[in-house]
């Protein structure tokens, strides 16, 4: 399966007040294995939107996506699925150890396995200190790392993330990177949307670029900056194809 | 099951560590041990006023976690964002139903549990002669009830507030304790085409009477058969399956 995500003529609309608004209109992509997809465009776009379709939680109006040549609507279809959301405030009665517990419990990881996971995981977002604290405690940040470690916690074929950097530290995020640069390494594939363009710069093996409803542009980033002005960032390319 | 189950420990762990249970459960010794002086003067009837008032304390409590827990499972989930990390995994929204469900049975039966056990040893201390049978009857209600009272509160879920989930719930459970003989009442002696729409309403509305036991308890009267309890216990499975069923289908619906 060398196609991981497919997504035909994508429409998704959604009805705001008595306005129904066209959030996507008529999106093709295709995110090949071990590949790492960055996935931009400003506030409003429609990313979010495009994620949670390939997640499988919300429907096409029309088109179709694919997810390991499946119906991503299929529970089955998400097992090799690891998700980070932009903002999620975890059950602040649970520790970070007790919520991954809980989500390895529900892909069914055997629990010696399991407890390894865990400890790992803390280790690589550095929460050890904090493991054992209620979430309710935490910071931004600190909340973000517990976001990160439960999408690793299937060590899944395709991790999807939302925004992952917004209130890590420097530290933090030169460990994600590490961490996407592993993935890489091991084949495995990552589609993460962005509004930090030197992350996604330093990353990515491909890009596209979602404005207003429509994906304006795809392809690697160094073809997108080939041909162009001399110190061309992928900031200033993205300015320029938004129209700012 | 495994992710059914995964989802309703989170509640378990809510419960443990929250302070609503623990506020009721000393707030139900004061009661109870001030009930049990009471008792002491051996007024007449006041035993049975005594018990009466007791198991509905325990139902009341229990009734009160129940709802609380059940009601805020699935709007909190959305508020908080967390439902987005837990469908992205192998969790169907059926799924995600059956586990608030089951989590809220397993809260409030935990604390009912506690509040009948002592509910039972005041009954027993009394030192009048008192059916066990009776007694087991009365805790296999009091879970029949709580399941019910959970189911409900995860129906209502789909399109009501958590604020206006309560306030309906205990509506319900207060109307239906105190006016269902009266209602039977009038659906007998009112004229069609009234007394069809008004048979219609009874018939559907959750029978939360059926699982009183308050003043058979009272009273010390015999256990009832068993017949009646396959009936109630028939009845609480039909309802509450159906009411989870339409429920998943909402939730399916519901664009997040």
């Amino acid at each position: 399966m060398d196609q991981i995500i497919s997504i035909n003529n994508l429409h998704y609309s959604y009805v705001s007040g008595k306005a129904s608004i066209e959030a996507l209109k008529g999106i093709y992509l295709t995110v090949r294995k071990g590949e790492i997809f960055g996935f931009l465009g400003p506030n409003g776009a429609g990313k979010t939107t495009t994620i949670k379709l390939i997640l499988g939680i919300l429907t096409p109006k029309k088109g179709e996506v694919k997810v390991f040549g499946g119906d991503p609507h299929k529970s089955q279809t998400r097992l090799s699925i690891g998700y980070m959301p932009e903002t999620a405030d975890y059950y602040k009665y649970l520790t970070p150890v007790e919520l991954l517990r809980m989500y390895g419990a529900i892909f069914g990881i055997e629990k010696s396995l399991l407890t390894k996971r865990i400890d790992e995981l803390i280790r690589l977002v550095d929460l050890e200190k904090a493991a054992g604290r209620a979430m309710g405690t935490f910071s931004k940040g600190m909340m973000q790392k517990v976001s990160f470690a439960q999408a690793l916690i299937n060590d899944p074929d395709l991790l999807i993330l939302d925004e992952p950097t917004g209130g890590l530290d420097p530290v933090a995020r030169k460990n994600m990177r590490e961490v996407i640069n592993v993935q890489r390494e091991r084949e495995k594939t990552v589609f993460f949307s962005s509004h930090e363009l030197s992350e996604v710069e330093l990353v990515s093996d491909r890009v596209g670029i979602l404005n207003k409803g429509e994906l304006v542009i795809s392809g690697p980033v160094e073809d997108l900056l080939k041909g162009k002005e001399e110190k061309q960032t992928l900031e200033k390319y993205f300015l320029q194809i938004i129209g700012e | 099951m495994r992710t059914i189950w995964a989802i309703a420990k989170v509640s378990i762990n809510e419960l443990i560590r929250k302070k609503d249970f623990y506020v009721l459960f000393i707030f139900m010794l004061v009661m109870l041990g001030f009930l049990s002086i009471q008792n002491f003067f051996d007024i007449e009837g006041i035993t049975r006023y005594v018990r009466d008032f007791g198991y509905t304390l325990v139902m009341l409590f229990s009734f009160i976690i129940a709802v609380t827990f059940s009601a805020k499972q699935i709007p909190e989930e959305i508020e908080r964002k967390t439902i987005y990390p837990l469908l992205a995994k192998p969790v169907s929204r059926f799924n995600l139903v059956a586990g608030k469900f089951l989590g809220g049975i397993i809260v409030s039966t935990a604390s009912f549990l506690l509040y009948y056990g002592l509910f039972a040893a005041f009954y027993l201390s009394g030192g009048e002669s008192i059916s066990v049978v009776l007694l087991i009857q009365g805790f296999i209600f009091g879970i029949l009830f709580l399941c019910m009272v959970c189911a409900l509160a995860v129906f209502f879920s789909n399109f009501l507030t958590v604020s206006a989930n309560v306030s309906i719930s205990i509506i319900l459970y207060f109307v239906m304790i105190s006016f269902s003989d009266q209602f039977r009442q009038a659906i007998l002696y009112s004229e069609k085409p009234l007394s069809v729409s008004l048979g219609f309403i009874y018939y559907i509305l959750p029978h939360l009477d059926f699982y009183d036991l308050r003043i058979r308890l009272a009273h010390s009267w015999d256990p009832l058969a068993i017949w009646v309890i396959a009936a109630v216990v028939t009845y609480t499975v039909c309802y509450c399956l159906f009411l989870l069923y339409i429920s998943g289908k909402m939730f399916q619906r519901k664009q997040l």
